[in-house]
């Protein structure tokens, strides 16, 4: 806008008023259905074992460090993010590159690095920072942002984290990181023309991507083509998903009470599959609650965005809700056989620390933004 | 902010942002309006096949049927027996060497052995795969102790059949070519059969009973659903969708008391006579029913019950005296004089002589149209001049039984051969009957001739060279002969019983037809017969004090290759059944021996039924012959 205002600060106190409970509540409610699920997904398995902690306990004590590490990025002013993007950003690749080295094998791939008996998943966070430092760099372009070098840029600075994540290989964060350079550029005024080119030559050479994928990886994708073509082999999970989507009927077999997902037919019910137990046991109507819950609280992160006092904070907030719609449609969508099979989880209702803490951090910013739009002009 | 000033801050687009939200909007459309697909238009028949994937149909197996003799002794039960079965999914692979190590030891078998049936085992790895089948009950008590620490490890209570002998004794020698055994199914019969409800772990009958009455014994599986989890495993019982219907339990017309002896003097005649093969099968005339079938060597069915070893199975099937076969119903062999029966009806009965009618004998009977001195020998190369019918058959003449022969023709011979039930089935209900040979011309056309030869038919006029019959169809003969003319259906299970064995549904006797002869003349054949024991013919045998008037027909024959001294091996026949009156025609019991390869020139098989008799009738008499005895007397016919 370039038009010169007088600002004048705020009291904290202040700030605090302007803390988006609306905001919180969505995200609560998010959780809170995470942790009824997850009591039903775990309904049959019987006592835990002594010294072990059930998974619906240990959402509720991920929640609350998460919502600690929320109020202290709530109140830091955002504005600190843009002068600490470049060891932001190295941090970012430093853990990635812990991940590789350290990482536990999980299903094949390094996933998460165990640090004091804790299993941290350093991808979920590198979101996260990710999306900070694309909105420091794409703020900094100023009236730049037009031209193809915003784009080349902030294309390099996605590619080394998407390889690293791609060499777990985690597939899923890096459509993640990519999501999110498209979604932020989008937004911060970058060109569409160049970002369609760019766009085109990316999708171009996927057969090449395709080439590089495990077997393992292509089978997903070729079963969500036809998941007839191996029911029994490497569509039994995709097959026995939706059959058991299907079975939810209007309003669900009702919770602890699905077949497939307490007969365990969904071998990984708790982490990506956990959609099926919504649709399951709660039918279309829990379904479409959780997408409503989903939908408003990215309703709320855009009107944090629309209104947030600068460009960081506008791309801050949107380069969240791109993450978290990314994550919420392809999650969604390959569960119910709409997408190939990527091991995207599902925002604030999958279980894991990791992904709750650092999607928290984020809204802890994205309070920080709200609470730092009014510039109390006279 | 004082850098706002520095860095001219991005523009703000309105449309971007409505782009954003148009498109973010329209991507939770199309997953609401999938899951609608999915879970409503799609719902009921999602649902169905969730329900069947986690659903298994198994089937619950029934009761096999018991069999009983005649007299309501068990002759089959079923007994429970512990197989240890190994569920592959269950077993880490990490442990396998250490559990099935320990497994080894308990049942006291190379670890190898159990890796290599482990290994061998194609299917889901939830499978059960049996590992030893029958273990003894410590070791499987031990097992069950440990099985917490035998990860996949399974005790299995499987029934097995255990067959018994007339003392209640497990005991598969006496009876085992009645009875047969079970044996595990095979993949072509669980193809052919899987609609019926056999599983593919599944016993079936093999041979005997076991396998002719398979459906009757088996019963009907039921059907129970199982839910199970989404590793395969049962979790519990949803629905009994169908009970199980036990097996019927059978009566069979032998009885056991009568097998036995049979047996016993059957063995003894073999052992004197030296005697490679035997049989003997006792009948009641007048309903077909078998009251005793032996068949010598027999093989123990309780060693194929539980699985028989491989050194055991081969050495029965390298025996050169094939225990595992049935001879008396699955083997043929010339029947000797005892067809002169049939040569001597049908030339009563085709006008080729009367009773009356004598008939010139010779030393050797020349054959007709072949070269002079081309003759066939009577028994006792002297001849035994003039002779009519009865006469001729109770001193057994070859060359009077030669000339009715050559008179019949081949195809009026095998008429009356058919006529007999010879040449076919007798329709027994056990497996494996064979039909025998009848000379014929249609039979010497299917062997690329153009007719049987005088000398040919003139030897099948004494049961020689191109006649074979079976022991069984043999006696279903006299039988007939015996019973004035009723060719029965030789019946093998009386009915069905009640678990105690006591008969609830009998099974009608059948006549497979009428023999079309005139009641003179079969009435004339049995006087013949009962000349053949009071002449002498039979040797001692008419000394027995015996509630009737016994009446038979001996058959001896050399056949096969010389041995070192140039001495043909013999087999003989004799058949026997005791009217109240000489030709009545109510015999309640037929019996027939048959020896196979005998060194002795007389005829065992006459000692063999005579030492029956005598059990049977429970005769102080002991008028056995001893073998130096048989060995010097003559061959007669």
């Amino acid at each position: 806008m370039g038009v010169a205002v007088t600002t004048f600060e705020v009291t904290p106190a202040a700030r605090w008023r302007d803390f988006d409970w609306q905001l919180t509540l969505y995200v609560v409610l998010l959780l809170g259905f995470g942790v009824i699920l997850g009591v039903s997904a775990a309904w049959n398995d019987g006592p835990s074992p002594p010294g072990v902690i059930p998974q619906p306990v240990k959402t509720v004590i991920w929640s609350g460090i998460g919502f600690a590490v929320l109020a202290v990025a709530a109140s830091v002013d955002y504005h600190w993010l843009r002068t600490f993007a470049v060891p932001i950003y190295l941090s970012t690749l430093g853990l990635l590159v812990l991940n590789l080295l350290a990482g536990n094998e999980v299903f094949g791939a390094q996933l998460s690095v165990t640090i004091g008996g804790l299993d941290f998943q350093f991808s979920e966070i590198a979101k996260v920072l990710m999306v900070i430092v694309l909105a420091a760099f794409l703020a900094g372009r100023g009236q730049g942002i037009g031209r193809l070098s915003t784009i080349i840029g902030a294309g390099l600075l996605t590619v080394l984290p998407t390889a690293l994540v791609l060499r777990q290989p985690d597939l899923g964060t890096a459509l993640v990181f990519v999501a999110i350079l498209g979604g932020m550029l989008f937004i911060s005024g970058a060109s569409i023309g160049w970002m369609a080119l760019l766009g085109g030559v990316t999708v171009a050479l996927t057969p090449i991507a395709l080439g590089a994928l495990a077997d393992y990886q292509l089978s997903r994708l070729t079963c969500f083509l036809d998941p007839a073509a191996d029911p029994q082999g490497a569509c039994y999970q995709l097959v026995q998903a939706l059959n058991a989507v299907g079975s939810g009927g209007w309003l669900g077999q009702g919770l602890t009470a699905g077949h497939a997902n307490q007969l365990g037919f969904l071998p990984v019910q708790t982490t990506d599959f956990i959609f099926t137990i919504v649709a399951e046991e709660l039918g279309l109507l829990g379904g479409f609650i959780l997408l409503a819950l989903f939908g408003l609280l990215l309703w709320r992160i855009t009107i944090i965005g629309w209104r947030a006092r600068d460009g960081l904070g506008r791309l801050v907030a949107m380069g969240l809700a791109t993450m978290l719609l990314f994550q919420v449609v392809v999650n969604i969508g390959m569960v119910i056989g709409l997408l190939p099979v990527t091991g995207i989880p599902l925002p604030l209702i999958t279980y894991g620390g990791s992904s709750t803490v650092s999607i928290l951090f984020g809204m802890g910013i994205l309070q920080s933004v709200r609470m730092h739009t009014r510039t109390e002009t006279f | 902010m004082g850098t706002q000033f520095e860095h001219p801050d991005l523009p703000r687009s309105g449309i971007r942002f409505i782009a954003f939200g148009v498109i973010g909007l329209l991507l939770f459309t199309v997953l609401a309006g999938r899951l609608f697909q999915l879970q409503v238009i799609e719902g009921r028949a999602r649902a169905e096949q969730a329900e069947a994937a986690r659903t298994a149909d198994v089937a619950v197996p029934s009761q096999r049927g018991l069999v009983f003799d005649r007299e309501g002794r068990p002759l089959v039960i079923n007994v429970p027996t512990w197989t240890v079965a190994v569920r592959p999914a269950d077993l880490p692979a990490a442990r396998q060497n250490a559990v099935l190590g320990r497994v080894a030891e308990l049942v006291s078998m190379p670890v190898t052995q159990l890796s290599a049936r482990l290994n061998a085992f194609v299917g889901s790895p939830f499978d059960l795969v049996p590992l030893v089948t029958d273990i003894n009950r410590s070791a499987a008590l031990v097992l069950a102790e440990e099985s917490a620490s035998l990860p996949g490890i399974e005790l299995q209570v499987v029934p097995r059949r255990q067959y018994l002998n007339e003392r209640g004794e497990a005991d598969g020698t006496l009876l085992s070519h009645i009875v047969g055994y079970t044996g595990p199914i095979n993949a072509l019969e669980l193809e052919q059969l899987g609609d019926a409800g056999y599983l593919h772990d599944d016993q079936i009958g093999r041979t005997g009973i076991e396998a002719a009455f398979e459906s009757e014994l088996r019963g009907a599986y039921g059907s129970a659903r199982w839910e199970r989890d989404a590793s395969g495993r049962l979790v519990k019982v949803v629905e009994e969708t169908r009970d199980p219907t036990a097996g019927r339990n059978l009566v069979l017309t032998i009885d056991a008391r009568l097998q036995r002896m049979a047996t016993e003097s059957l063995l003894w005649g073999m052992q004197e006579a030296n005697v490679s093969e035997g049989v003997t099968i006792v009948m009641n005339p007048q309903s077909g029913e078998i009251l005793a079938m032996v068949s010598l060597p027999a093989y123990d069915n309780n060693a194929f019950a539980g699985g028989i070893s491989d050194e055991l199975y081969q050495a029965y099937l390298t025996d050169p005296n094939l225990p595992l076969r049935n001879h008396a119903i699955s083997d043929i062999y010339p029947p000797g004089s005892t067809f002169k029966l049939v040569t001597g009806l049908a030339a009563l009965q085709e006008g080729v002589t009367t009773p009356a009618r004598r008939w010139q004998t010779y030393a050797c009977y020349q054959i007709p149209g072949a070269p002079a001195g081309d003759c066939l020998y009577d028994w006792n190369r002297r001849g035994f001049g003039q002779l009519n019918m009865v006469e001729a058959f109770a001193i057994s003449s070859d060359t009077f039984f030669y000339q009715m022969a050559v008179n019949l023709g081949v195809d009026r011979l095998a008429k009356w051969a058919y006529e007999l039930g010879f040449g076919a089935p007798t329709e027994i209900d056990l497996p494996n009957e064979a039909s025998g040979i009848i000379a014929s011309s249609e039979w010497a056309h299917t062997q690329g001739r153009t007719g049987v030869y005088t000398g040919e038919l003139a030897q099948a006029g004494i049961g020689q060279n191109v006649i074979a019959v079976t022991p069984l169809q043999l006696l279903n003969a006299y039988a007939a002969l015996a019973n004035g003319g009723h060719l029965m259906r030789p019946q093998i299970v009386l009915g069905e019983a009640d678990a105690d064995g006591n008969l609830v549904d009998r099974y009608e006797p059948e006549v497979l037809h009428e023999v079309a002869a005139d009641p003179a003349n079969l009435s004339l054949m049995r006087i013949g017969a009962r000349e053949v024991i009071t002449t002498g013919h039979a040797y001692n045998i008419s000394d027995l004090r015996l509630p009737g008037a016994l009446s038979g027909k001996t058959g001896t024959a050399e056949f096969g290759l010389p041995d070192a001294e140039g001495a043909l091996p013999f087999h003989s026949w004799f058949v026997a059944w005791l009217p109240s009156t000489p030709g009545a025609t109510d015999s309640p019991l037929a019996v027939i021996t048959f020896t196979h390869r005998a060194t002795v020139i007389g005829n065992v098989s006459t000692e063999v039924v005579k030492y029956f008799l005598q059990q049977y009738f429970n005769l102080e008499q002991d008028l056995r012959l001893d073998p130096v005895t048989l060995r010097q007397l003559s061959g007669g016919n």
